[in-house]
């Protein structure tokens, strides 16, 4: 099929390009995640939807007009875990309790699962903070994965960041459910 | 005439009695209130768990509702967190360190299925300290979720109850 000449000249083209692909890569702009907001932020109530992105070396939490960013540098901890919620929940979740022959027990049985994120942070003062989000499933790992590559620690190293200094830094304890 | 005046007298005897079984359990519930310790402001320290797996997500709701409610609730002019620099020079500080003594992660699906199945409860030991680490007060608080709301409510359960009894306990107005 392909010379060797061919061969030798693709792969020193791909040799070249190659670093340039994975710098092409890193540098995508990060998607936002549709988030809830249960408690730990400033200035945000809990239990407040957003969205969620790690930019700029910040984890940036936007709900309408405000954004709060938390410095991935001064995050001391993230941790990941799972839960579930109703498939009907909010206000119609807590009506559907008054339904006729016990259905609103059966709707119950009805769940999705989440990823919840947790980080501990401090301040600029020292004050230690804590926030706690749930997120659809598989986002809470990718989230904490670029949280860590941009300087953040964690007490669990994740697969992949088992090695990296950052994950050493903080004695191992796991604290998932 | 003298009729009336032994009525007159029977009211005012009457009257005498029910306001002394009034006045009974309310003087006695004056007596019971301890004596408030002064403190104008608080420092509360992150949630320690080493004995008890508590799931991170339910240590940190622990520790912000906790500093939630007694901003709202605690009677404390400040309330500082955990490493907050400011709290070295707070006059009439007290700190509240709080361990997990136990923890039952129910089921939210569980308590609203069966209704009495699937609690989740938190035991906390609470312990209150001035600066120099003298033990002021301490109390081991509950916190639980039966019947409405995700296992997480038990966090806030907890924090009010913890932030109560910092409000009948201190006062930066006490004495001493």
């Amino acid at each position: 099929m392909l010379g060797g000449h061919s061969r030798m000249l693709l792969s020193g083209f791909l040799l070249v390009l190659g670093p340039f692909i994975a710098a092409s890569r890193a540098q995508q702009p990060a998607t936002p995640t549709k988030v809830v907001q249960i408690t730990g932020l400033t200035g945000v109530k809990n239990k407040t939807s957003g969205s969620l992105m790690v930019e700029g070396g910040n984890l940036r939490f936007a709900h309408g007009q405000t954004k709060v960013d938390v410095a991935a540098t001064s995050v001391q901890d993230v941790v990941t875990g799972n839960d579930s919620q109703r498939l009907i929940h909010g206000t119609l979740g807590t009506l559907t309790m008054f339904a006729p022959y016990e259905s609103g027990r059966f709707l119950s049985l009805f769940r999705t699962k989440l990823d919840t994120l947790t980080i501990q942070y401090r301040d600029t003062d020292g004050g230690l903070h804590g926030a706690v989000f749930t997120m659809p499933v598989g986002q809470a790992e990718v989230i904490k994965k670029e949280l860590i590559a941009q300087g953040a620690h964690t007490s669990v190293p994740t697969q992949e960041g088992a090695d990296s200094p950052s994950s050493k830094a903080t004695s191992a304890k796991e604290q998932k459910p | 005439m003298k009729s009336l005046k032994i009525m007159f007298e029977r009211v005012s005897v009457c009257a005498l009695l029910v306001m002394m079984l009034l006045a009974g359990p309310v003087l006695r519930a004056q007596e019971k209130q301890p004596a408030k310790i002064k403190a104008s402001s608080i420092k509360v320290t992150m949630i320690e768990s080493d004995e008890i797996k508590l799931p991170a997500e339910f240590q940190i709701s622990l520790y912000e509702d906790l500093i939630q409610q007694l901003q709202k609730k605690g009677g404390f002019q400040h309330v500082y967190r955990d490493g907050d620099r400011n709290a070295a020079d707070a006059a009439d500080l007290v700190i509240l360190n709080s361990t997990v003594r136990g923890f039952k992660e129910g089921s939210e699906r569980v308590r609203q299925v069966t209704t009495v199945a699937g609690a989740t409860s938190i035991s906390v030991h609470c312990a209150f300290t001035n600066k120099d680490g003298k033990l002021l007060l301490e109390r081991d608080i509950k916190g639980n979720v039966r019947f409405l709301g995700g296992n997480l409510r038990a966090t806030y359960d907890f924090a009010k109850k913890t932030a109560q009894v910092a409000h009948e306990n201190f006062s930066p107005n006490a004495g001493t």
